[in-house]
């Protein structure tokens, strides 16, 4: 089973994720902010990782760019999740390496399918 | 008294010329010798001076004279008709032997009418140019007054005016034009002790506590705390108290129940009545500049707070927008799944209930997206792709996206475009963003079976018709525009709400759209984002019988 790595503060955002990816049989791991999702994605090595960019510690923009310049990482792909807030505006202009973005609020169908094609 | 002074050692003359001035008239002197006629000529110009041509020293007096009094009158006393030739050209007039008593005094008379002449010509002359040195000084003062509205520069440019203009020994200004504090500002020839600054800071407060009896004061003000800024023009020399026995004005710097302060000046000698005018204009003519200078920094000041409030106001929906995201996603989520089947079982009442929540989630999150558009466009954050557009194709997409819903509702959705448009320089997704807008109210507040009409034109600026209740927002038009009109026929809005139908949230008064749904946020949305086009959006409505909303972008020659 493809393993995906959901990293998000928001509880109930990361419940719902992984109850839509698990009945589409995929192995979910959580992690609740930047820190640990970084690590866990290194211990891991996920086939795929969703990402929220407003994250307490470090943000979704960061682990991404840690990642996609690590060659042992670069090749997951990274789906980031935003709010379009005006902290994440701030961020917007630096380089991130994501593949893919979704706007809260997002449907749960289309982020299964999305994650569906990127792991074909 | 007239003043005759007589240079002879001739006996026979002096007796005869004794006898004619011997009247209440004259102050009649004699004398022979040189160094107390200079002395006479310096201190005490006689009127009229008398030389005997026979005075063996009179060519060496002579001219002793016009050194020191260039102007003075000279009548020689002579024996015969021969002259000396030296003397024709110093002497005023000429008195022989034998001319008579009458004869002598009428030429000194005559000499005397035309000294007084001179003298009144010469001074008037000399009050003509200080007139004109002074009225140049104001002119100069007033045309600097004028060029700016910073308040310390103003009262800088008073006193150096009063400089020019009268020439003072001190002046001191009293400044209430600053939001803090009041200022002393000391202008002065000479250096000032500390001792006489706190003199002159005493007599400050209490020429204040006297302008302001009665009144409300602006600040307190203390000795120990009024600041004073000094400007000293020698400072080598130093005043003493003595300057409070100089000639002093005072006058008050004030326009109406505006009060800036108040201006003293001291000068060593005496200020004319003429002065006086010309201080007192100098002191009223600063006042208004003041005022004008009191209201621009009012006027930034405020600008300044709209712009904060302004500014809070977009951080404020963004922020909010962004927190709403966040529990609006779980909730969306969260129905999605119960939804799915994949939990519980649906029943036909559940389904209503859960289709309700679902709808309106996607409500509030149209809401919000809409909130964020405007505050992006309000901050003028909002990005636009600008290329060349034909309206049509827009106006194509439109029709395919929102027929089907049309014809759910049983309405016709038809368009009528022009043929060989000029393209426009416009962000297509935000054109269509408007027409969707505006096609879908169409499609919500028009009945069954009724029609909706899309419309394109190429039009001139003169032929575009705007109704009374746009008319005084939309003016400015120049050249060709492309027009889009959505005709409906649907409730209409009411004459006299016309006007509002752009108005933030606008809609929400009106119950129908309550049930049909919306944001309230669609039409003002439309009408930034054509302005951001230099384009414009505007409506004719008619109660029960439907709506035209129309609007139009430039077509620019610019590709």
């Amino acid at each position: 089973m493809k393993k995906i790595l959901i990293v998000d503060d928001e509880q109930d955002i990361v419940e719902s994720l992984k109850f839509v990816l698990e009945a589409a049989d995929f192995t979910c791991y959580t992690a609740d902010n930047g820190e640990d999702g970084l690590r866990m994605a290194k211990e891991i090595v996920p086939d795929l990782i969703i990402l929220d960019v407003m994250m307490p510690k470090i943000n979704g923009y960061k682990i991404s760019r840690l990642l996609k310049y690590d060659a042992k990482y670069k090749n997951i792909p990274i789906l980031m999740v935003t709010a379009r807030s005006q902290e994440e505006d701030k961020l917007i202009g630096e380089e991130t390496g994501a593949d893919e973005y979704i706007t809260k609020p997002f449907e749960l169908d289309e982020v299964v399918k999305k994650v569906e094609q990127y792991l074909k | 008294m007239i003043k005759i002074l007589l240079i002879s050692d001739d006996t026979n003359k002096i007796a005869k010329f004794g006898k004619i001035f011997d009247t209440s008239l004259y102050e009649y002197y004699l004398m022979t010798d040189e160094v107390m006629i200079q002395d006479i000529i310096s201190s005490n110009t006689p009127d009229i001076i008398l030389i005997d041509q026979a005075f063996e020293n009179h060519k060496k007096i002579n001219k002793i004279i016009k050194s020191i009094c260039e102007n003075a009158i000279i009548i020689y006393l002579i024996s015969s008709n021969k002259l000396e030739k030296d003397i024709v050209n110093s002497a005023n007039a000429f008195i022989t032997d034998d001319m008579s008593e009458d004869l002598i005094l009428s030429t000194v008379n005559v000499n005397l009418r035309m000294k007084n002449s001179l003298e009144m010509l010469s001074s008037s002359n000399k009050d003509l140019a200080d007139s004109l040195y002074r009225l140049n000084a104001m002119y100069n003062t007033s045309s600097q007054f004028a060029g700016t509205l910073d308040k310390a520069k103003l009262l800088q440019y008073m006193a150096e005016g009063m400089d020019r203009a009268l020439s003072y020994s001190l002046i001191c200004t009293l400044s209430l034009c600053s939001e803090n504090e009041p200022v002393l500002i000391l202008d002065s020839l000479y250096e000032l002790s500390d001792e006489l600054i706190s003199a002159i800071k005493f007599r400050t407060i209490l020429n204040y506590n006297a302008v302001f009896e009665g009144k409300k004061q602006p600040f307190e003000i203390d000795i120990e705390s009024l600041k004073v800024v000094k400007h000293i023009k020698n400072p080598s020399n130093r005043f003493t108290f003595n300057i409070f026995q100089y000639d002093n004005m005072f006058a008050q710097i004030a326009l109406g129940e505006n009060h800036f302060g108040f201006v003293e000046i001291f000068k060593d000698g005496s200020f004319t009545p003429d002065d006086a005018t010309c201080f007192q204009t100098i002191a009223q003519q600063v006042a208004l500049p003041l005022k004008s200078a009191t209201l621009y920094q009012e006027i930034i000041e405020t600008n300044a707070k709209l712009e904060k409030l302004e500014r809070l106001k977009s951080e404020f929906i963004s922020i909010v927008s962004h927190e709403l995201r966040t529990p609006l996603t779980s909730i969306k989520n969260s129905l999605d799944i119960l939804s799915s089947g994949k939990c519980i079982e649906i029943t036909p009442t559940a389904d209503k209930f859960l289709s309700m929540a679902t709808r309106n989630v996607q409500r509030l999150s149209g809401i919000i997206n809409d909130l964020l558009d405007l505050s992006k466009i309000e901050a003028g954050k909002m990005e636009f792709k600008f290329a060349p557009t034909n309206i049509n194709t827009v106006i194509g997409y439109v029709k395919s996206a929102l027929s089907e819903v049309a014809k759910s509702k049983g309405l016709i959705l038809q368009t009528n475009e022009a043929n060989n448009l000029p393209d426009i320089k416009a962000d297509a997704q935000r054109l269509e963003q408007v027409l969707t807008n505006l096609v879908s109210n169409a499609i919500k507040f028009t009945p069954e079976g009724k029609s909706i009409t899309v419309s394109s034109e190429l039009i001139d600026s003169e032929n575009i018709e705007i109704n009374d209740s746009f008319k005084d927002d939309i003016n400015n038009l120049s050249g060709k525009y492309v027009q889009v009109c959505v005709a409906d026929e649907g409730i209409g809005i009411a004459q006299k709400d016309l006007h509002r139908a752009f108005d933030k949230f606008a809609q929400i008064e009106n119950s129908l759209s309550r049930k049909e749904g919306g944001t309230g946020l669609g039409l003002p949305i439309a009408k930034q984002l054509l302005e951001a086009h230099n384009g414009a959006i505007w409506c004719d409505s008619e109660l029960n019988k439907g709506s035209k909303f129309y609007f139009i972008v430039p077509v620019t020659l610019d590709k």
